[in-house]
């Protein structure tokens, strides 16, 4: 098992650029896709079968009235616990050496349970191909030396990428220094391995808290419920199951297969 | 931000079908091992009519997938913490019990029977499952309302016991055999089913609390309170206790279907 690569996305660092957004698009040969005016700077208002990586413009009222951004260049997470990965039927959705996620488009057929199954909502169902697909985490770079496309492209060193260890470290002292700076609401988002879904392999520091940047503050396993869920079904299965039996036994409780 | 699968008609179908057929397999083999032999209509037709949803429900899975020439692909793993994967396995395990089962109630010889009654309470696992994981499946998923619903298997599989108790009552008396016990036994069955949905459904509501706006106050509210509260449960209920009431037996059991229709519909279309 090789050391776990990963993205470190300082939103603090962002100027919204977009680099990150072109150089996604070109390395993975994805087209153009018309821009739908949702009343802000970003491109698509959320990732879609053809946008895998999104820089986020969130307007902020400051103390004094004045209007800020946040920015934010969002991506597929990557979680160490993937909803995506735990849903997927055929197996196409599998992780790599280097703790990634990928699904293999040889092999998804399209059920977009997937999609439903992301609490981030990365994943999309392409109708073009009939099937699912994210961020690859730029596979065949990584497997080639090299790094993500979008951390390579990157002007100001907002998205960083290394071994997951080493980058959360560095996370680390830079929400220290910038609470030191009077950033105070700055914080890590899926830096941490005991966090929900394990850690992100791809995790962001933020200048506010999640909600504010549209995550969720906490996210979870969509998988978690399923054995209550199987038990409550088996327990309604047992309950009908008797009342079919009182509606169909013979008076005598002995089954008159001969009458 | 999260996003839908974007299932529609064909999985509403889907899951109205499988539940009949679950809950039509089972009626069959409670029929089967408790009834009598007046009952043996009851019993071919929830087998066979088993088989024929049964088939009918792996051609709207496959036609629903976004590449079906591979739905074979569902065979290549299996996860038992994923309600999608199991349900692919189970599909093909219940086709062929309910194959088996319709064959066995087929055939003349009476040496089948207790081989059939047998392989019949196997089976009722398996149709059981049918009915009811594709609630599970929902509530495993990151959207709201679904990933809340905690019985929603239990109610799929409530509907289903009763949508296959209707649909075998229906057949029954479209083939002129409403006079027979098997009939009366399936109604009153279906009676038992009814109410067990009804509190089912009632519990699914107040453990959902505000969660389950999206179904009872949002644009599928009317359906949700008219389609199948009102059409779906109290009326074919109402009419059954009332003594028929003087309406044509089979009423009640086509009411229970529509419900059991509009039910998948409104909770599939919440995120359509």
């Amino acid at each position: 098992m090789a050391r776990t690569l990963a993205m470190f996305t300082d939103t603090s660092l962002c100027i919204g650029c977009r680099a990150c957004q072109v150089a996604c698009k070109q390395w993975n040969e994805l087209p153009m896709e018309e821009p739908l005016w949702t009343g802000s700077y970003q491109n698509q208002a959320h990732f879609t079968d053809k946008t895998y990586r999104l820089v986020r413009f969130i307007e902020q009222p400051k103390a004094n009235g004045e209007l800020q951004w946040l920015l934010m260049s969002d991506v597929c997470k990557h979680c160490a616990q993937a909803g995506c990965l735990d849903a997927c039927p055929t197996g196409a959705i599998y992780r790599t050496e280097y703790g990634t996620v990928n699904i293999n488009q040889d092999v998804c057929n399209g059920c977009r349970y997937c999609v439903s199954s992301c609490p981030f909502g990365v994943v999309a169902f392409n109708h073009d191909t009939g099937r699912a697909n994210k961020c690859t985490f730029c596979n065949d770079r990584i497997h080639n030396g090299l790094g993500p496309a979008c951390a390579k492209t990157c002007p100001t060193e907002s998205i960083q990428f290394g071994f997951r260890d080493e980058l959360a470290a560095k996370a680390d002292k830079r929400v220290a220094k910038l609470r030191e700076m009077g950033y105070q609401n700055a914080q890590l988002y899926g830096a941490d391995s005991n966090g929900p879904l394990g850690g992100l392999n791809a995790f962001f520091l933020l200048l506010d808290k999640p909600s504010t940047y549209n995550l969720p503050e906490k996210p979870l396993l969509p998988q978690r419920n399923v054995l209550v869920d199987s038990v409550l079904s088996i327990g309604a299965a047992l309950l009908v199951g008797v009342t079919a039996v009182v509606a169909f036994r013979e008076r005598g409780g002995k089954a008159d297969h001969d009458a | 931000m999260l996003r839908t699968p974007e299932w529609h008609l064909l999985i509403v179908w889907y899951f109205f079908l499988g539940g009949i057929a679950g809950g039509a397999y089972f009626t069959a083999a409670i029929a089967d091992n408790f009834g009598s032999s007046r009952d043996r209509s009851v019993v071919r037709t929830g087998y066979i009519l088993a088989l024929l949803m049964i088939g009918i429900c792996g051609m709207l899975l496959i036609l629903d997938l976004g590449t079906p020439s591979r739905f074979l692909n569902m065979l290549g793993s299996f996860k038992f913490w994923d309600p999608m994967s199991i349900g692919a396995w189970m599909l093909g395990v219940f086709g062929l019990f309910a194959f088996v089962s319709s064959a066995l109630s087929l055939s003349p010889d009476e040496s089948r029977a207790a081989l059939r009654r047998k392989l019949s309470l196997i089976g009722t696992i398996f149709g059981f499952f049918l009915a009811s994981y594709t609630g599970v499946l929902l509530s495993a998923t990151a959207l709201p309302f679904w990933r809340d619903a905690r019985l929603m298997g239990a109610l799929f599989l409530a509907s289903g016991a009763s949508t296959g108790m209707a649909a075998i009552s229906l057949l029954l008396f479209l083939s002129g055999d409403a006079a027979g016990e098997g009939f009366k036994k399936v109604k009153r069955a279906d009676r038992f089913a009814m109410i067990f949905e009804m509190v089912v459904l009632a519990l699914f509501l107040v453990l959902l609390g505000s969660a389950a706006a999206p179904l009872t106050s949002g644009h599928l509210a009317p359906l949700f309170w008219g389609g199948l509260v009102t059409v779906g449960l109290v009326i074919p209920l109402a009419i059954d206790l009332m003594g028929g009431w003087r309406v044509p037996a089979i009423v009640p059991a086509v009411l229970v279907l529509i419900g059991g229709f509009i039910l998948r519909y409104v909770v599939v279309m919440t995120h359509a």
